[in-house]
């Protein structure tokens, strides 16, 4: 076992490689920790300033106190400068005036012009939608009953009515986000990882002159082979093994599931294509210089094109159509399949997926032969 | 003596251009070979050849009494190998370095750490053990390099340029270290540009030119090939043309120069050549400094031979 003693002690020296990828998939990982609400849903209050021109009463008093409960009542000075400068710095999401005769006019049948001023985001939106909820019921219920009082009890009634939501997906969506995207992270580190390390260590063993000593040596070439592939086959399993443990750390309990089993499985296929190409790479590429290069294109050009970093959902057709031919794209893809995969859905997909993914392992070592053969 | 290889009618081609054309030769058990050439003129190819690292067209090799080839692992056992250009890992130390490279013929750890720490004192790197290769001077990295190619203790070894680039120190213990090879039984082939190596350690040596064998035999031997037999060299500060035209009369002579301030008349066979061209310089009253007479080296019968210098 010389030959694999040596690869551990010259792979040693490039730990610092190693160290790199994974502090990489940490911090990605752990801002993603922080910031990922995907699946769950939350009520959100935006931030709203009703101006009112009109008296506090009646029809209008109804309208004030149905947006006061369902948004953040703002204060900030009635004029137009401090109103504008609340908007563009998100102090408030959305200013309603309510003109005077608000009430009169609406009860007469007219429509009151109501003026408001809004940021245009999601927040407006939803208060935008609030203001329009209350106008249209309460102008339902002016058509059937004159009387103010009345009215509002039933605008009241209608508004306050509530219905519960059972999802009826047993998924925790949300933490199956998170371990997808853990997981599409992944894709860099283990690919960068994977060529990059094997590489590197493969340039110094194949350096032309250490390649002709051992090439005059009594060592038979066969066996020379098969220890630097058992050496690279146990990196590459090895870095594997650690980012499947950090998923487990960083997202403990939805790893312990049929889900996790999937991503673990999907992961250990892409480790294996990742090694595949990175024994390619070494068979072609021998000057250390030219694997950093190599490596950065690779691995964060198909990490980019395969939606690793942003959703696949984000990203236009043509750069889609072009990840087709890139492994990267069959293992994400996977990967936001496993997240929304309900129990006992069909596992058909996963398996296409995988096996392109073995398809690309095969094509790589064909050519690596080919490529090992002609050198 | 034991034959050790035994070179038959070898022939290799590049492209049609003969690099080796019909070379057959033998090395014998204990001998130091010196393989001499001007570049391109297959020394490298033939010792490539040997190393069963090129195919060849024509020919046979057999080391040990056995066929060379890839995969005659039984050979390459007891075959040693020191590359010109150095050939060790950058990120093992000195010690892990030769340790590896006797690993790829030793399997024994205990046998390969006493082999390791024997290479390290022959070539003198006691005190760099811990070294990586980026912190060892030229000489240093040369002296590695040998150790790796001769830890396991090879019955037969290629040094090929092992002390080119070095500094004296290391030059001389290299040379040192290569004798000590040879006492312990070793069979040496030698490959340099530099004839004075030749002189001190080989035994025989073999002059190629253009693919082929132009001279082979001890030192002595090939010096008796050369034409001329004694070289007087003289300091004179001024010579005429008109007296280097006379010298050129005088009996035996064979050529005669003025470069520099340095006059070289060289004789062809006859006797007491000196005493007669002292007597000569006396009598036309020519001042002179240094004189001194030689018998041709091995790089006179090279540059006879070949019609270039060795590290042309």
């Amino acid at each position: 076992m010389t030959v694999f003693k040596a690869y551990l002690k010259v792979l040693n020296k490039n730990k610092a490689l190693v160290i790199l990828y994974t502090a990489i998939l940490i911090c990605f990982a752990g801002f993603n920790m922080k910031t990922n609400d995907i699946g769950s849903f939350r009520v959100e209050k935006p931030k709203v300033l009703i101006v009112n021109q009109d008296e506090n009463y009646g029809i209008t008093a109804s309208l004030i106190q149905y947006i006061t409960k369902n948004s953040t009542i703002v204060k900030i000075k009635e004029n137009d400068s401090s109103q504008n400068d609340a908007l563009f710095y998100r102090d408030v999401s959305y200013i309603i005036y309510l003109p005077k005769n608000f009430r009169n006019d609406f009860l007469s049948g007219k429509s009151p012009k109501i003026e408001v001023k809004s940021t245009g985001d999601y927040n407006a939106s939803l208060a935008s939608m609030m203001l329009e909820r209350y106008l249209k019921v309460a102008s339902t219920y002016l058509k059937i009953e004159k009387n103010e009082v009345s009215m509002i009890k039933m605008i009241d009634e209608t508004l306050d009515h509530q219905v519960d939501i059972e999802m009826t997906s047993k998924l925790d969506s949300d933490h199956l986000m998170k371990v997808a995207n853990f997981y599409n992270f992944a894709n860099y580190s283990l690919l960068a990882g994977c060529v990059f390390v094997i590489c590197f260590v493969i340039a110094s063993f194949k350096d032309e002159k250490i390649q002709q000593r051992t090439m005059v040596s009594s060592l038979n070439m066969k066996k020379y082979n098969q220890q630097l592939l058992f050496a690279n086959g146990l990196f590459a399993f090895t870095l594997w093994i650690l980012y499947v443990l950090l998923s487990f750390l960083l997202v403990g309990n939805s790893m312990f599931d049929f889900h996790g089993l999937l991503f673990m499985m999907n992961s250990f296929v892409f480790m294996v294509v990742a090694l595949t190409f990175a024994l390619l790479i070494g068979s072609v590429v021998r000057n250390k210089e030219a694997i950093g290069g190599i490596v950065n294109v690779v691995a964060l050009g198909s990490s980019f094109l395969c939606g690793a970093f942003v959703p696949m959902e984000w990203l236009p057709d043509f750069v889609l159509k072009i990840a087709h031919v890139l492994p990267s794209y069959y293992y994400i893809s996977n990967n936001n399949f496993i997240s929304k995969l309900e129990p006992f859905g069909s596992l058909n997909p996963m398996i296409f997926n995988i096996v392109v993914l073995l398809l690309f392992g095969v094509i790589f070592i064909i050519i690596t032969n080919i490529v090992s053969k002609r050198k | 003596m034991k034959k050790i290889i035994e070179v038959k009618n070898l022939t290799k081609e590049y492209k049609g251009l003969k690099a080796v054309n019909d070379l057959s030769f033998e090395v014998y058990s204990g001998e130091i070979l010196g393989l001499l050439g001007p570049n391109g003129s297959g020394k490298s190819t033939t010792i490539n050849c040997l190393l069963s690292l090129l195919k060849f067209q024509t020919g046979s090799i057999q080391i040990f009494g056995m066929n060379m080839s890839p995969t005659a692992y039984e050979i390459k056992k007891q075959i040693g190998v020191v590359f010109q250009e150095v050939a060790v890992f950058q990120e093992l130390t000195v010690v892990q370095n030769i340790d590896y490279f006797c690993g790829l013929y030793v399997r024994d750890e205990k046998i390969r750490s006493k082999y390791v720490e024997e290479a390290i004192q022959l070539v003198g790197l006691d005190d760099f053990k811990k070294f990586y290769p980026k912190q060892l001077s030229g000489g240093l990295l040369r002296r590695l390099n040998i150790a790796c190619g001769i830890a396991h203790k090879p019955k037969l070894i290629f040094l090929d340029e092992p002390t080119v680039a070095v500094d004296p120190q290391s030059r001389n213990h290299i040379l040192d270290g290569i004798k000590q090879l040879r006492k312990e039984g070793a069979t040496i082939i030698y490959t340099t540009h530099y004839m004075e190596e030749v002189e001190i350690l080989c035994d025989r040596v073999i002059i190629l030119d253009k693919g082929k064998i132009i001279a082979s035999g001890t030192i002595e031997e090939l010096k008796q090939l050369a034409k001329i037999e004694e070289k007087v060299s003289v300091e004179i500060e001024q010579l005429g043309a008109e007296k280097l035209e006379e010298m050129k009369g005088f009996k035996n002579v064979d050529d005669v120069k003025y470069v520099d301030g340095i006059l070289v008349i060289t004789y062809q066979k006859g006797k007491n050549n000196l005493i007669h061209f002292i007597d000569y310089l006396k009598k036309e009253n020519l001042q002179y400094n240094k004189i001194y007479s030689e018998r041709p080296t091995l790089n006179d019968v090279f540059l006879e031979l070949t019609g270039k210098e060795l590290r042309d």
